[in-house]
């Protein structure tokens, strides 16, 4: 008789959360859903669905292993996790005592419910130099919601918990429809759907949703923050603002009155390319139509005026007091395990710590507790050695940071690089120790991607292929070697040390797989209490929604949100565009990979063989590209190759790519094809965000023609382009 | 009773999860695509970017089982029609005769492992077992009916109770899919299909398909009061460890 059991855990095939069921017979997992007793109830998408191919996926990273050839000649002898292990801890001791703790960096990829592993045991070596991608990815949301509410956590409210769900809603840059991103379940976004009047859709290409809702602004990229102040003006000169809330809580009204003044509406009609009315009726809806909540997407983020972008559309939020009210935004009540971002901030950032953050006194806003990663690069490259030791966890810094030339160049000049992975991809092939790491269904941990509402359990489902451990077995075992004090004896004692606030252990959890603060468990207007401060308000320095940010005056910076032009356009460079008279937008959601992700699952692989570009009809007409084309883009630092979709809910002059690709079925030489189609290496790490450092990935200028059929033959990309079907898992 | 799906358009994000949830539920080989979505992308404003799933129709006129010589492919009394892969010859009339092109011809090379030269997989062979599919037949959706049979003989309603319900319409994240009884007045199908105007893809072919669609717009939400079960959260409450603490600490004096 088979012997077989439910398992309930959590996806982290995307951000994640969902709730999952997994079934397991005999030792083998037969079938995967969702977990209809989760706030996801039941429900899954093809990413957690199609984690089945994980297992028993030939190309895991089964052991450890030290690097034999030069780097990216993918010459590699396994070796046993002790020598791995001990190796590390040797290398990081030696920098630390020679050339100081801060050379030891730690990175990581987007936030997958590591980042407190990755931020403790950087801060246990005494470095604060954590290199992550979240200055490009909600980070400076995270930052400017604390610099202007003085809390730093604003949801959306999907659940109806205060009695209502948002009227008005903006999917500003966002398809949350396709993804569980920034703390918000995709689940929970479209149940809300159900109770919304009006859906306006901010996005220079038509999605799923744009044709069905209220309104579509379709953007051009890269100036978000004159549409946001454009309507900020249009909601004042109207007289629609909340007069109550902005009279008693928000500081500088008047200010930022007369700064959106200086955006009139047609104006900012041409800038942003969309129709004057367009704007006015968004303005409108947004402010009468109360409550309405904003959701945010991380493209924003990926734009050198990412900071004044966020700030003008935190700003909108003010004045129409869609702050802490039911079926805005808010901020949510923490589960009883309390804020579990404890788990590095008890080992506080010390002043020494501080100071040596790369990039930190240029861009002060992102180095509240991370190094700017682009300044690290221009350093090597410029013949210096700010980094020793490199623990690269999960990420593809490679791949994802601006520039990928430079990148590349500047990588190979780290002196000793760690990656922890679940597959070869181009951080290994850039290491000199590779380490074997678990897949969610291999791992018992805490997931909590963002501080919200919850947590959740992840439940080990089956034992990791060969030797690959997860990621908290790594950090606790490096971690033992170098600062004992700070790490445990084994994993379960570090988990329960994350629960003893509830207080709880990790096998009572476990079993329950949730803990949170639901329904009428929440609070809302916290302004009005004596939550934040007595009496009210607040926890900013003048007590009220700093529509007028003093922190920012302070800090040098601009107090009040502007709009600048991006690094390169058809404004703020005209010459250039004459040469590249096309706008790039880049790293739109895909529903079946996540980010620089599932390439190698054959499941997924089928939905997108190869990374496609979105061009108007017309535009290619006149390139003489036909849909199906491999194509050329082009911009000033280099071209790459991806497949031309003619797409008519594109505006003309402007094409968008596919970010992140890389070919994990490419050869190790040329680090797995990170030059072919990866659309970093047209981008620019040198316009940056002055607070955050976010450089332009989002919007940047092209040209686009059509690709000769024998450049596709070309040695230097293997078969990739001339492959049979038959010979690869992912040829369908 | 005749089983039948509305699917809403207006909801569908185009996430293919459907055509996962069904490769998992029936271990589909590589090549296998029961459910497709069909891209339907236009210049026309306020109708940029259609995403049309589809999978068999289970027709009531079905002409697969009109021109089947070996009687493989059969219609239910419940409406579900389903090829009988032990009797099927792979001749692949069939194939020719659905006007909605919903069936496939599991040929050996659609069949070549997740990862052809490597072992398969623990779960591919396990699936071998649970759910074997005979290479040289033709295949297609047949709505999970061992899914409804079993949640029947357990007294479960489809489209209401998961376990009776099938695969894709479980894990579709917009709801966008729903499933029950055509020939019940009173199922959810049926009063969408009254109330949305729901139509069918094709209906000049004539086969009268079991499977509906609706269009429209998000918005114009009559309210956005909160019912009561999503305002008190009972249906994750009993999940949460946190009640009394939170009353105990933020209670609402």
């Amino acid at each position: 008789m088979a012997e077989k059991k439910i398992i309930k855990t959590t996806c982290k095939s995307c951000h994640g959360g969902c709730g999952v069921l997994v079934e397991v017979t005999d030792g083998v997992i037969t079938h995967i859903e969702g977990n209809p007793d989760s706030t996801t109830r039941g429900t899954m998408c093809a990413k957690g669905l199609s984690s089945i191919q994980h297992i028993d996926n030939p190309y895991r990273i089964k052991h450890p292993y030290k690097r034999v050839g030069e780097k990216g000649e993918g010459k590699w002898k396994q070796i046993s996790w002790d020598e791995a292990l001990d190796t590390i801890a040797a290398k990081i001791k030696e920098a630390s005592e020679k050339y100081g703790p801060w050379t030891v960096a730690t990175s990581q990829g987007t936030g997958r419910g590591y980042n407190r592993y990755t931020h403790r045991f950087s801060r246990s070596m005494g470095s604060a130099n954590v290199i992550s991608p979240g200055y490009i990815c909600h980070s400076p949301r995270i930052g400017l919601y604390g610099l202007i509410t003085g809390y730093g956590r604003l949801y959306c409210d999907y659940h109806g918990w205060g009695g209502v769900f948002p009227k008005t809603q903006i999917s500003w840059a966002k398809q949350l429809e396709i993804s569980s991103a920034d703390s918000e379940l995709c689940n929970w976004y479209i149940k809300s759907l159900d109770y919304c009047k009006n859906l306006i859709i901010v996005d220079p290409r038509a999605t799923a949703y744009t044709s069905r809702a209220t309104l579509w602004l379709q953007i051009r990229p890269g100036t978000d923050a004159a549409l946001a102040l454009g309507m900020i003006n249009i909601i004042i000169q109207e007289g629609l603002w909340d007069k109550e809330f902005v009279e008693n809580w928000t500081y500088g009204f008047e200010e930022l009155k007369k700064r959106a003044a200086e955006y009139p509406v047609d104006k900012v009609s041409e800038i942003t390319w969309i129709p004057k009315e367009k704007i006015i009726q968004a303005a409108r809806l947004f402010a009468q139509d109360t409550p309405g909540v904003i959701q945010i997407g991380s493209s924003l983020e990926r734009q050198a005026n990412c900071g004044q972008t966020l700030r003008a559309i935190i700003n909108l939020l003010g004045i129409t007091g869609n702050i802490e009210r039911p079926g805005s935004m808010v901020s949510w009540v923490l589960p009883e395990t309390g804020l579990i971002e404890d788990v590095f901030n008890e080992i506080p950032l010390t002043d020494e710590m501080r100071s040596h953050i790369y990039g930190g006194k240029e861009f002060k806003m992102g180095a509240a507790r991370t190094c700017n990663p682009d300044t690290i690069i221009r350093d090597f490259n410029k013949g210096e050695k700010p980094i020793r030791v490199w623990i690269s966890v999960g990420g593809q810094q490679i791949v994802h940071l601006a520039s990928t030339k430079p990148v590349v160049e500047g990588l190979k000049k780290v002196d000793f690089l760690v990656q922890v992975d679940l597959f070869w991809g181009p951080m290994a092939e850039m290491a000199d120790i590779v380490l074997p790491a678990a897949h969610w269904l291999e791992m018992d941990d805490i997931y909590d991607m963002h501080p919200r509402f919850m947590i959740e359990a992840h439940n080990k489902c089956v034992d990791p292929p060969g030797e690959a451990k997860s990621d908290a077995w790594i950090f606790n075992e490096i971690g033992r070697r170098v600062a004992p004090e700070y790490w445990f004896k084994d994993v379960e004692t570090l988990l329960d040390h994350e629960l003893r606030k509830a207080p709880t252990t990790w096998k009572k959890f476990s079993e329950k797989t949730i803990s949170g603060c639901f329904g009428p468990d929440q609070v809302y207007y916290k302004y009005k209490t004596d939550y934040w401060r007595k009496g009210g308000g607040f926890p900013t320095p003048t007590g009220k929604m700093e529509l007028y940010s003093t922190v920012l005056e302070n800090l040098g910076y601009d107090p009040l949100p502007f709009f600048e032009e991006p690094g390169e356009s058809p404004n703020s460079t005209p010459d250039l565009a004459r040469e590249y008279p096309l706008v790039l937008t880049t790293g739109f959601r895909s529903p079946f990979y996540f980010l620089a992700q599932y390439r190698n699952i054959p499941w997924l692989r089928t939905f997108m063989e190869y990374p496609t570009m979105q061009i108007n009809p017309k535009t290619a007409k006149e390139l003489g590209i036909e849909d199906g084309d491999f194509v050329w883009i082009e911009s000033p630092r280099g071209k790459i190759i991806q497949k031309a979709r003619l797409f008519p809910g594109i505006d003309p002059r402007v094409v968008a790519a596919t970010a992140n690709w890389f070919y994990p079925e490419a050869p190790a030489q040329g680090f797995r094809g990170v030059f072919i189609s990866n659309p970093n290496v047209l981008t620019n790490a040198d316009h940056q965000d002055p607070m955050y450092g976010s450089p332009d990935l989002t919007c940047l200028i092209c040209k686009v023609y059509k690709c000769k059929p024998e450049e596709l033959k070309d040695p230097k990309f293997g078969d990739i382009f001339t492959k049979e079907h038959g010979g690869k898992p992912w040829a369908w | 009773m005749r089983w039948g799906m509305v699917v809403n358009l207006i909801k569908c994000t185009r996430c293919h999860a459907c055509i996962a949830a069904c490769r998992i539920e029936h271990f589909l080989p590589m090549g296998m695509n029961w459910p497709r979505l069909i891209a339907w992308e236009t210049d026309v404003p306020g109708e940029e970017l259609t995403t049309i799933p589809v999978r068999c129709n289970q027709c009531k006129d079905a002409p697969c089982v009109e021109v089947c010589p070996a009687e493989a492919t059969k219609k239910r009394e419940d409406g579900i029609v389903y090829v009988d892969n032990d009797i099927c010859v792979g001749c692949r009339y069939c194939i020719i005769a659905c006007p909605y092109q919903n069936r496939t011809f599991l040929s050996r090379d659609k069949d070549p492992g997740y990862f052809p030269g490597y072992e398969r997989t623990r779960f591919e062979k396990a699936g071998r077992k649970i759910y074997p599919h005979t290479v040289g037949t033709t295949e297609k959706c047949d709505f999970c009916m061992e899914r409804i049979d079993a949640g029947l003989a357990k007294g479960l309603v489809p489209g209401k109770d998961r376990e009776a319900t099938p695969a894709c319409v479980n894990t579709c994240q917009a709801r966008a899919l729903t499933f029950g009884d055509l020939d019940d007045p009173e199922s959810e199908v049926s009063k969408l299909i009254k109330e949305k105007n729901a139509f069918q893809l094709h209906p000049e072919y004539g086969t009268d398909p079991s499977v509906y669609y609706i269009d429209g717009k998000i918005g114009n939400a009559p309210s956005n009061i909160a019912p009561r079960e999503e305002q008190t959260a009972s249906h994750m409450q009993h999940l949460s460890t946190m009640e009394e603490r939170a009353k105990q600490i933020f209670g609402k004096k």
